[in-house]
C-alpha cells in the first residue's frame, strides 16, 4: 500500500482475521498501524493484492456495495472525530441516521447506549463541553451503535492512564463476546500484553504476528478476513 | 434535534455569508437584462406593427399664406385620390392639434405651427404593405405635388428593429451569462466547504453514509443560500422597475417604453430567483458528487 506516488508504506502483508476474533496491532509511531486500518475501514484501495472483507474481494465491489460494507464496520478514531456543532445524542446517532433509521427508534436506542456508557447526564452536551474520557466514550458509543460486525479502534487508549485504558479494553472484550470482531491499534506493548489476545507488530512495513493465542471464533457470525 | 440541523456545518463558513449576496447581485442583473430584453421586445412590436402597413407623406406648406391655402385644398383632392385605391385603408391629414402632439416630445405644448416651416403630414393606412400600392401612391403624389416626400418607414424601421433585436440578444445573453457566472460561484464556494470541512465528509464516507446523502447536505445548504439571495435580488428589481416606471410614468412621453408587464412576464421574472435557486442546487449537488466519486 502507498500514499499517490511515494513509498510503499505496507508491503507483504498477509493477514486474515477470523470472525468474533480479538487482535492487537503494535508498532510506534508511524509504522504503518494506522494505514493498515485504513485497508480494513476501505479508505484507500491496496496499491497491489486483495483485500477481502466480509468474504468479499473489496476489488469486486461496485459503490454502492462498499457502502454496504462499510456500515458494517465500527471505527474508533485516535482523534475520536466528533462533530462539535451536534450533540452527544446526535454524534452517536450518526450511523443510525445516515442509513435512514426511524428517529424515535434511534433516540430509544442511543440513549440506552449513552447510558450504558455513562453518558446519560449529557445527552445534550455538544463535544467541547465534555472531557477527553467523556468524548472518547461518545466515539465509542458512535463506533459501536450499529453493531457492527467489524470495530477497529485506532490508538484508543494513547490519551488514557493505565487503569482507564485497561477498563476500555474491557470494554471491548465483551463487544467481542457478543460477536463482534476486534482490532486495536496502539503503541502500548505494555497494556497490550496483560491482555490474552493474539499481537501483530508491524515493522518497516511488515507485519509480524508475535504473540500467537487462538481467539474462539464465533460459529454464527458472518465471516470478516 | 434530529434532521433540524445539517450534519455538515455548512451555516458556519465564510462562504454563507456572501454567497446570498452574490446571488442577488447576479439575479438582480439578470432580472434588469430580462427586462430590457421584454420591453425591447414590445418596443419593437409597437413599432413595427404601427408602421409597417403606413406611410408618411409630407407636403411643404409653400412661402406665402396663400400659397398654403391652395396647398390645403389640392391636398383635400389628393386625400379623395388617395383613399380610391386598391389596398388603401384610410387616408388622414393631420391636422394642428395632432402635429402639436407629434412635435411636442421635442418643442413642448402651444406651439404655433404656422409660424415653423412645418409641412403638411398625410398619414396612410394600408390594407397591406405591397410595392404596387406604394408605386400607385407615389405616382400620384409626383402628380399632385412634385415637391412632396413618401417615406414608407420601411428603411428606418428596419434599422430599429434590428438595433431593438441585438439589444434584446445581448440582454438575454447577459441573462445567460450571470447564470453562468452563478455556477462558477456556486462551484468554487462548494469546493471551498468540501476542503473546509473534508475530515467530516470523510466521516460520514467511513461510515457508509451514500455519496447522494452527503450531496444532498451541500445541496440543501446551497439551496438556502441562493433562495435567500435571489429573491432579494428580485426585490432590489422590483423597487428599480418600479422606480423607472413613475419616471417614465412622469415623463408622460409617448416615444418612451412604458414598464408594464403582464402576468406571463411577471412569471418569467419570477423564474430569475427560482432559476439561480435550481442553478444553484444543482450546481452544489454535482460539484460534490464529482468530488466524492475521487474517493474508494
Amino acid at each position: 500500500m502507498r500514499y499517490g506516488t511515494g513509498p510503499d508504506v505496507l508491503q507483504q502483508v498477509n493477514l486474515t482475521l477470523a470472525p468474533g476474533s480479538f487482535h492487537f496491532m503494535v508498532g510506534p509511531s508511524g509504522a504503518g498501524k494506522s494505514s493498515l486500518l485504513r485497508l480494513m475501514y476501505l479508505a484507500h484501495h491496496p496499491s497491489s493484492g486483495r483485500l477481502s472483507i466480509f468474504g468479499r474481494d473489496v476489488s469486486q465491489q461496485d459503490r454502492t456495495e462498499l457502502t454496504m460494507l462499510r456500515r458494517r464496520i465500527g471505527i474508533i478514531f485516535q482523534d475520536f472525530r466528533l462533530l462539535d456543532h451536534l450533540t452527544a445524542l446526535e454524534n452517536v446517532a450518526l450511523p443510525l441516521t445516515i442509513t435512514g433509521n426511524p428517529l424515535d427508534k434511534v433516540r430509544r436506542n442511543v440513549s440506552e447506549l449513552l447510558s450504558w456508557v455513562g453518558l446519560a447526564d449529557y445527552l445534550d452536551a455538544k463535544p467541547p463541553t465534555l472531557s477527553g474520557g467523556q468524548q472518547q466514550r461518545v466515539a465509542i458509543a458512535r463506533a459501536v451503535i450499529a453493531r457492527p460486525s467489524l470495530l477497529l479502534a485506532d490508538e484508543p487508549t494513547g490519551n488514557l492512564d493505565d487503569k482507564i485504558a485497561e477498563r476500555l479494553l474491557f470494554l471491548f472484550e465483551e463487544l467481542n463476546k457478543r460477536g463482534t470482531t476486534i482490532v486495536v491499534a496502539s503503541h502500548n506493548e505494555a497494556l497490550v500484553n496483560r491482555f490474552n489476545h493474539p499481537v501483530f507488530k508491524i515493522v518497516n512495513g511488515e507485519v509480524r504476528l508475535i504473540k500467537d493465542i487462538q481467539s474462539p471464533p464465533l460459529q454464527k457470525t458472518p465471516g470478516a478476513t | 434535534m434530529f434532521g433540524a440541523r445539517n450534519d455538515v456545518p455548512l451555516d458556519r463558513d465564510a462562504s454563507s455569508r456572501f454567497l446570498p449576496w452574490l446571488i442577488a447581485v447576479m439575479v438582480y442583473l439578470a432580472t434588469m437584462a430580462l427586462v430590457v430584453a421584454i420591453t425591447m421586445n414590445k418596443l419593437a412590436n409597437r413599432w413595427d406593427q404601427g408602421l409597417s402597413n403606413s406611410l408618411t407623406i409630407q407636403v411643404p406648406t409653400g412661402q406665402t399664406p396663400a400659397d398654403r391655402q391652395t396647398t390645403e385644398r389640392k391636398l383635400i383632392d389628393l386625400q379623395n385620390q388617395l383613399a380610391q385605391l386598391d389596398n388603401v385603408e384610410n387616408v388622414d391629414i393631420l391636422n394642428d392639434a395632432e402635429l402639436n402632439k407629434l412635435m411636442e416630445p421635442w418643442l413642448g405644448k402651444d406651439v404655433h405651427l404656422q409660424d415653423l416651416p412645418i409641412p403638411f403630414l398625410i398619414s396612410v393606412e394600408l390594407e397591406q404593405s405591397n410595392i404596387k400600392t406604394i408605386d400607385a401612391i407615389n405616382t400620384l403624389i409626383s402628380q399632385n405635388f412634385p415637391e412632396a416626400s413618401v417615406d414608407d418607414h420601411q428603411r428606418w424601421l428596419g434599422n430599429l428593429l434590428g438595433l431593438a433585436k441585438v439589444i434584446q440578444m445581448v440582454s438575454l445573453l447577459v441573462v445567460l451569462l450571470v447564470g453562468g457566472a452563478a455556477g462558477l460561484m456556486v462551484i468554487l464556494v462548494t469546493r471551498m466547504g468540501l476542503a473546509i470541512h473534508k475530515q467530516v465528509v470523510e466521516l460520514f464516507h467511513h461510515m457508509g453514509a451514500h455519496d447522494s446523502y452527503i450531496a444532498t447536505r451541500f445541496q440543501i445548504h446551497a439551496l438556502k443560500l441562493s433562495t435567500a439571495g435571489g429573491f432579494s435580488g428580485l426585490l432590489l428589481a422590483g423597487f428599480t422597475i418600479a422606480s423607472f416606471s413613475t419616471l417614465l410614468g412622469q415623463a408622460n412621453s409617448s416615444i418612451l417604453p412604458s414598464l408594464t408587464f403582464s402576468i406571463a412576464e411577471w412569471g418569467l421574472l419570477l423564474l430569475m430567483p427560482l432559476g439561480a435557486s435550481l442553478i444553484a442546487m444543482m450546481t452544489a449537488r454535482l460539484t460534490v458528487l464529482r468530488s466524492l466519486a475521487l474517493m474508494p
